[in-house]
Formats: C-alpha cells, structure tokens, sequence
C-alpha cells in the first residue's frame, strides 16, 4: 500500500555559521516545510547551494514569531504526488548560530 | 554488460528486494478503513473536536491507536489556550527533556486572538492526488500543558 510518511530527517536542525543542507546525501521528499522554531530570535535564510548568509541566492526569509499567532513557514509540496523535493539541495541558515529551524518532510513509500 | 556490471546489477536488485521485505516487516496488517493509496468518492471525516492527550505516556498521544489512512489531516492550535502544540511521530513518546525537540512541527498558542487578526496557527498535510496515504497512527501529538486540546481534523474518501 502507498503511505506518505513522516521522514526521518525532520526535526530541528541546528544551524552554526554557514548555511548547510537539510542532508548530506540526496534524500527525495513529496512535500517540505521549513519554519523558524517557536521561542527562537533568528531570522532563517532558505536557498539553494549558492545561499549566503547575506541573503544572497535566498529563496525564502523567514521572520521569527516573537508573540504567538501563525508561524512563518517555507512550503513546498509536489502536487503531482511524487518525491521530487532533494532535501540535499535546499539549505538553511539561521541569524543566530545554534538556533534550531524546524524542518518537516514527508515522503511516499510502499509497504 | 559485461561480466562486472551484470554483477553489480544483480547485488543491486538483490539490495531492493531486500529493502522491499524490510519494509514488509513493518508492515501494517490490520487498519480500520479503506487500504493506504485509496482513493474513493466521498469525503468523510474520521477525526475531530479537541483532542485529549492526558494520561498518555509523556502527555503524547497518537491520533488513533488503530492505523487509519486519511488524505487530509489538520492540527489547529486551540484559539484561548496558552501553550505550544508539538506534532510528531513516535519518538515524542520516550523523549526525554524538551518533547518537541522530537517533533517535527511546532504551534504556537493564540490565547487572546491579538497575533494575525486572531487565526490560530495551523498545520496540514494532505495528499496531492486526494489518495488515502497518510496513516494517521503514524502522527503524534504533545501539548505543552497538559490538559491543553488542540483541534484535529482528518479527511478520508471512502
């Protein structure tokens, strides 16, 4: 049967001083999502491999949530129901180093 | 193909087979509803209201206990409450520390509708293809004060 499951590569991922990927190997996701972490101060930077943490290359900023309400997030989802999404080719920096963005991912399987 | 390659080829199909009955073996062999990768003709709703957590182990509790296979989930942090609201899988339940340093999503609280013109924060996964894919055993959820009740609702087309 087919079962779009939770990844194990979700979770908080600490960010140090420079951008890093979601993994180091390619891992193919149906849909991802990336928010800064509740309680957190930084700005998060999403990109591509050239993301700098000047914002250069960035394809989302994400601003923190400092008093309750919705989160900002980065969604992405393959709506042709396929995993597409490479979380080896998206990078993540947070403005303050060890702080933890959220990632979520969700990939198709068969059992 | 020479020799060398054919080899490769055949450890490398060996391997897949092997993953295959590796995921057999956690397979799913009873669920209520219709089979994971269904797709029917009526939305109906499986879950909803708040969602009770207490008296679970860790305060983490799985939408169902019995696998389910919904096309629609929904988690809504309940507007008036005060804490976050971690959505996860199975780890949050032996997690030590901060549980939603296990989760995969958190929620923010909207106690007095003054943040976002009063929406709450809200989390969804939904299969694209409107398939019966997400088992809803399989997703997790801890409020951060116990007691707290998020609202949950899950989709089927049955």
């Amino acid at each position: 049967m087919l079962l779009l499951s939770p990844c194990a590569e979700a979770g908080p991922h600490t960010i140090s001083e420079t951008p890093v990927p979601i993994t180091t190997d390619s891992k193919l996701v149906n849909k991802l999502s990336i928010k800064p972490r509740l309680g957190q101060w930084s700005k998060v930077l999403i990109g591509g491999p050239g993301l700098l943490p000047d914002e250069t290359n960035a394809m989302a900023v994400l601003y923190p949530v400092p008093n309750g309400g919705q989160a900002d997030a980065f969604v992405l989802q393959d709506e042709g129901g396929q995993n597409t999404i490479d979380l080896s080719q998206i990078y993540i920096y947070a403005t303050i180093p060890g702080d933890t963005p959220m990632v979520e991912a969700f990939e198709y399987k068969t059992l | 193909m020479n020799r060398r390659e054919l080899f490769q080829n055949i450890l490398a199909a060996g391997a897949a087979v092997f993953a295959v009955g590796a995921l057999r073996g956690q397979g799913i062999t009873s669920y209520n509803g219709p089979e994971g990768g269904t797709r029917g003709a009526q939305l109906v709703t499986i879950l909803g209201g708040p969602f009770h957590t207490s008296s679970q182990p860790n305060g983490v509790r799985p939408l169902t206990t019995t696998p389910q296979f919904a096309t629609y989930v929904r988690v809504q942090a309940h507007p008036g409450q005060q804490g976050k609201i971690a959505v996860g899988n199975a780890a949050m339940r032996t997690a030590t520390g901060n549980i939603a340093d296990s989760a995969f999503v958190e929620l923010w609280p909207n106690w007095d509708g003054s943040a976002d013109n009063g929406r709450s924060d809200t989390w969804i996964i939904a299969d694209p293809k409107w398939l019966n894919t997400i088992n809803v055993a399989d997703i997790y959820i801890w409020p951060e004060i116990a007691g707290e009740t998020p609202l949950i609702t899950a989709f089927q087309l049955v």
